[in-house]
């Protein structure tokens, strides 16, 4: 379409009629190319969900290992009776999204899409039906994926038995309602580059890298965000949040009393227990639910790559290395008050398996200057911990601590929090104690 | 030694004991209700649940200084020998007691499941929510199944305020 101005037609007309061609013509061509960055078409529907013999089983299994690295369950699966059925609500700054129903029902789930449909998602955030998916959905991780990958996942979900269940609607805050909005986030945010291995790096190493990035999406957690909810590149693993916790620094900034060895982190990721180190809590324990059914050796590749950023760690002198108990507050503290009060709920509900009462239970239970949480750089994690406690997953053995948010007043979670950030790390006190305890009570 | 008032299964008491004394003791030792039990003492059982203004909690973690005003509940409350509350019922149409040491805090932990539903806050908890509400108890006998099949009964079987079904 040529610009008015040039028209012959138009030449006589007076400036101020040019003007509002002139403009008009302008909102068109922005109307044109919004719709076209934000419209995508449907995917044709496959008329059947393709059959368990279309596939063959090393492939569906490599897909079954594979998904289980992409901990694609933590968030599609609710009830474990029903995998893969979504209905998993996820708080976001910009709304709460809801998971999806990815088993092969023809009606709620993925059963109509093709390959090519599935890919499309994967790589582009696209449903098969062409609106956009929200970044709750970590596609830009999943873009990089290789296609054999993509296929493999792909025979795994289609040969799931089908289940019926709708997906619920999401509660967006405006204007996030209006899904084509995400296509100016792709812009920003969505890197369509296929992976690049490092030629300098080992082979384990690029495995690991190609695994936590495009698969794993380690680093939707583990890397901030920026206020548009995208991950800040530039500070790769500096820590990030999730679901209202604190999500550790994973390099140089790890704010782990002790250092890491990389088999201590392989064993992390596989059980979700360091021995005399860390204990998964929060959204990390759906991540090592998931990482236990995926190929120890692709853990390893992970644990090595994480640990290559995480040996980047300073050594330092910390509390964690002095055993024993946690002392008493000091007459000269200039929080007494709330100090004594911390350290009476230390001794009445802390310490009879943390501390003094470890030989009572199994002594699993990690002495308290060990735990990273107290060296976090604000208080939601142990808050978190304190007031949920850590439960196995469905039907798994796994460490257990009791949730105290029904026995605690705020009071004393605020004060137990102080009293174990000043006597048992031995840190600078965090702020905002009070709000941080009145917020993680929030559902 | 502090006197504290506590509301247990609706009625009052006042009680003269140390703030660090678990709720658990006082129950059984100071107010004669033996339904709860002392299993391991570390929160790691369930044998000594009871509700805390609703919510159900162990109560050998619950020093009595933090109890506060709100509304202890016991296996006591739930009924009598003679005239067994809903759960109570569930529980022995379903035969989910073998030793039962375990049982009068299933039952607590059923509870506050149940109780907020019965008020008519809330859906019918499924299966999946009973199994995951169940979670901290223990049972060494190994009749999780029965218990978990009572609480359904019960739950079926609740009169529901508001007349939601």
């Amino acid at each position: 379409m040529a610009p008015a101005s040039l028209d012959p037609a138009a030449r006589p007309r007076p400036p101020k009629r040019r003007r509002r061609l002139i403009l008009l013509a302008v909102l068109v061509l922005l109307a044109l190319s919004a719709f076209a960055i934000m419209w995508r078409p449907a995917i044709d529907p496959q008329t059947a969900a393709p059959a368990t013999t279309d596939f063959d089983a090393a492939t569906i299994e490599r897909g079954q290992r594979l998904a289980a690295i992409g901990t694609c369950a933590a968030c599609h699966t609710v009830d474990a009776s029903r995998p893969y059925a979504g209905g998993r609500a996820l708080a976001t700054p910009f709304g709460t999204v809801y998971s999806t129903n990815i088993t092969p029902d023809a009606r709620t789930g993925i059963g109509q899409w093709s390959e090519a449909a599935f890919t499309r998602a994967l790589r582009e955030g696209v449903s098969r039906d062409g609106h956009l998916l929200y970044p709750a959905f970590p596609y830009d991780h999943y873009t990089q994926l290789a296609q054999d990958d993509i296929r493999a996942m792909y025979a795994y979900f289609m040969t799931r038995p089908a289940l019926a269940a709708p997906a619920h609607d999401n509660e967006m805050t405006f204007p996030f309602g209006f899904r084509p909005l995400v296509a100016f986030w792709n812009i920003l945010y969505l890197k369509r580059e296929p992976w690049q291995p490092d030629a300098s790096q080992s082979a384990e190493w690029n495995r690991g890298a190609y695994l936590s990035v495009a698969l794993s999406h380690c680093t939707a957690c583990h890397t901030p965000r920026t206020k548009l909810g995208g991950t800040d590149f530039s500070r790769h693993l500096d820590g990030g949040e999730a679901e209202g916790w604190y999500v550790p620094a994973l390099n140089e900034k790890s704010p782990s009393p002790l250092p890491w060895t990389r088999e201590h982190l392989a064993e992390y990721l596989r059980t979700g227990i360091a021995p005399d180190h860390a204990v998964a809590g929060g959204p990390m324990q759906a991540t090592v639910e998931n990482l236990r059914l995926a190929d120890p050796k692709d853990v390893d590749a992970i644990a090595t790559y994480i640990h290559s950023y995480l040996a980047k760690a300073p050594q330092r002198a910390t509390r964690a290395s002095i055993p024993g108990r946690l002392p008493a507050p000091a007459a000269s503290d200039p929080d007494l008050a709330r100090m004594q009060a911390g350290h009476a709920v230390y001794v009445n509900s802390c310490a009879r398996c943390h501390d003094l009462g470890r030989e009572a239970t199994s002594g699993a239970a990690l002495q308290l200057q060990k735990a990273v949480a107290l060296y976090d750089p604000d208080p939601r994690s142990l808050i978190r911990i304190v007031r949920q406690g850590i439960s196995p997953p469905d039907g798994e053995p796994a460490r257990w601590m009791p949730a105290f948010g029904d026995i605690l007043s705020d009071e004393q979670t605020a004060a137990l929090a102080a009293y174990l950030r000043r006597y048992g790390a031995g840190q600078p006190q965090w702020e905002h104690i009070d709000d941080q305890v009145k917020k993680a009570k929030q559902p | 030694m502090t006197t504290y008032h506590l509301r247990v299964n609706g009625r009052d008491h006042a009680v003269d004991t140390d703030p660090d004394t678990p709720l658990l003791y006082v129950l059984r030792n100071d107010l004669q209700l033996n339904g709860a039990k002392f299993g391991c003492g570390l929160g790691q059982c369930g044998a000594c649940t009871v509700t805390l203004g609703g919510e159900s909690v162990m109560s050998c973690l619950v020093p009595v200084s933090v109890v506060g005003d709100r509304a202890v509940g016991t296996v006591e409350g739930l009924g009598t020998t003679q005239a067994p509350g809903a759960l109570q019922q569930a529980f022995i149409a379903e035969q989910a007691a073998q030793c039962g040491y375990c049982i009068a805090g299933m039952m607590m932990r059923a509870q506050s499941l149940l109780a907020p539903y019965e008020q008519g806050k809330g859906a019918k908890p499924t299966d999946a929510e009973i199994r995951k509400h169940m979670m901290p108890n223990l049972c060494r006998c190994g009749t999780h199944m029965r218990i978990l099949r009572a609480v359904r009964r019960a739950a079926d079987a609740l009169p529901v305020k508001g007349g939601k079904a």
